[in-house]
């Protein structure tokens, strides 16, 4: 454990394990909304906001949220009035937030190394203030999300008959856009905006196949997050490569895992069932 | 118990006049099938009954409430049509029945929830089944468990679209027996749209026929007598 020595891997860790568990308690239910593509747009919003957080002097993780919060409830009244058209909303507001990031960074003039610091995360470069803010996210997601638990069920399953159940899904919806963008936000820090989703999306999906109950699917996959993140940093620790990059292979090494040992619990059962079938005198 | 009042309602898509000067009283306790042909207006009219959708004329009423306010009591069971587009949903039946209980998750103490749903299952002949995985079971399953989700909430009537559509004939059957157990038994109002003439009717104690209009609301025994000669006019209610 001599990487917990260090202050800033401590920081790292803890960062870590926040995003590791607030990205699939979010993502779950981005992934049933059939949205998996929300988190990469709402990560181009965040980077406009860091640039322009540099531009008029906010504190980038401060101005990143405050644009990505706007940038999910514009996404969120866009899909609502062009329901048939949702996707085409998210399309243009993730062009407009990777333009204005590219108008904001050339105005201020970011170094290179900040900006890739954005873009591919820095966990180990994580400040006290980072991890407040962070903290901050985490806990307004996790309330959120456990207040309103089962209306956001319900809302994902159908929301017809989440409306007609009595639920005011136009407030479900946009707290849970709002939600979203934090969580973006919140793992931009430790994997940069164009790996958050992975982080949303990839436990979700290694579980999914194992055909679980929502609770169930949503338990295993923050357990296949935190292991992802903590496998990730301690490996970026020891052999000294990009810690965002390393912490989503992992993800996607677990996913894998979890295809290969579907497909031969699969494989295993037909071979039972048909062993079961076979009449007595050809066994 | 619950009495449904439709009074003058009309609703146009596109500028195009779909439904118009449609008045039904619904009586708690009835079946009530609605009948007609592709496109005609069959599903519109059930979202205006369910306050999924306003009338540009005219007032929906539950138990004498508007619709758009009855429905914050939720009390309205509804099973959509198009439930499938979400096969996929990561879900096991019980937790699929609980959230029916969604308005009242907030007073109802785990163990009650429990019951209720073990009750709705029991209901629907669903019981054993509620640790299994929604997409693991057939569609006649499926549809029994989207009841039992709809009736979890205590509704004072149950509206259902089309709830027998890509369902083999003798789970449709099933939930047609289903169906007219509630209605018989509990007393619930129920609402359905239904392509499957023959037997909606045969089940139904009235039949609503709409073809951009009411063009027939009344007893279905007198609905099968006036087109049962004629299959081609039962939609059209001609």
């Amino acid at each position: 454990m001599e990487l917990l020595q260090y202050d800033f891997m401590q920081r790292a860790l803890i960062a870590g394990l926040i995003t590791a568990l607030v990205c699939p308690v979010i993502g779950i239910f981005v992934v049933v909304r059939r949205q998996s593509l929300i988190g990469d747009g709402l990560g181009h919003i965040a980077f406009a906001g860091v640039t322009g957080g540099y531009l008029v002097g906010l504190y980038p993780i401060v101005a990143a949220a405050a644009l990505t919060v706007f940038g999910s409830v514009m996404i969120e009244f866009i899909r609502r009035r062009h329901s048939e058209y949702a996707d085409m909303g998210l399309a243009v507001i993730f062009y407009a937030g990777a333009a204005l990031a590219v108008i904001f960074g050339t105005l201020v003039r970011i170094p290179s190394s900040g900006m890739l610091s954005f873009l591919f995360g820095s966990i180990m470069t994580v400040t006290y203030t980072d991890l407040a803010l962070i903290m901050v996210n985490a806990v307004l997601v996790i309330t959120t999300v456990y207040i309103l638990f089962d209306k956001l069920i319900i809302t994902a399953f159908d929301e017809d008959v989440a409306e007609v159940s009595g639920v005011n899904t136009f407030w479900v919806n946009m707290f849970f856009s709002i939600m979203t963008a934090l969580v973006v936000v919140t793992g931009m820090a430790v994997v940069g905006i164009l790996l958050v989703s992975a982080l949303m999306i990839i436990p979700v999906a290694a579980v999914q196949g194992l055909k679980l109950g929502f609770r169930d699917t949503m338990a295993w996959a923050v357990t296949f997050s935190v292991v992802s993140v903590l496998t990730g940093i301690v490996l970026s620790f020891h052999l000294d490569i990009a810690p965002g990059g390393t912490i989503v292979m992992s993800a996607v090494c677990l996913y894998i895992f979890s295809l290969i040992w579907q497909s031969v619990s699969q494989m295993r059962s037909r071979a039972k069932g048909n062993a079961a079938a076979l009449p007595q005198d050809s066994r | 118990m619950c009495g449904i009042k439709l009074d003058n309602i009309y609703f146009s898509y596109s500028g195009t006049s779909l439904l118009s000067n449609i008045n039904m009283q619904i009586v708690s306790g009835e079946f009530i099938v609605i009948l007609g042909p592709n496109g005609s207006g069959k599903s519109t009219l059930l979202k205006l009954m369910t306050g999924l959708i306003r009338p540009m004329q005219g007032t929906v009423e539950i138990e004498g409430i508007p619709v758009q306010e009855f429905r914050k009591s939720g009390r309205i069971g509804y099973v959509p049509q198009n439930y499938g587009r979400n096969t996929g949903f990561p879900a096991t039946v019980e937790e699929i029945v609980k959230m029916g209980l969604v308005s009242q998750h907030t007073s109802l103490s785990k163990v009650a929830s429990r019951h209720i749903v073990g009750h709705m299952l029991t209901l629907v002949g669903m019981e054993e089944m509620r640790k299994r995985r929604i997409s693991d079971l057939s569609g006649g399953q499926q549809q029994r468990v989207m009841v039992a989700r709809a009736l979890a909430g205590n509704p004072g009537a149950l509206f259902l679209d089309e709830p027998t559509s890509g369902i083999d004939p003798e789970a449709s059957a099933k939930i047609y027996e289903l169906l007219k157990h509630l209605n018989t038994t509990l007393g619930v109002t129920i609402v359905m749209v239904s392509h499957d003439v023959e037997k909606a009717t045969r089940w139904a104690s009235r039949v609503a026929c709409v073809n951009y209009g009411l063009c027939y609301f009344g007893d279905s025994g007198e609905y099968r007598k006036r087109h049962g000669q004629d299959p081609h006019s039962w939609f059209t209610g001609a």
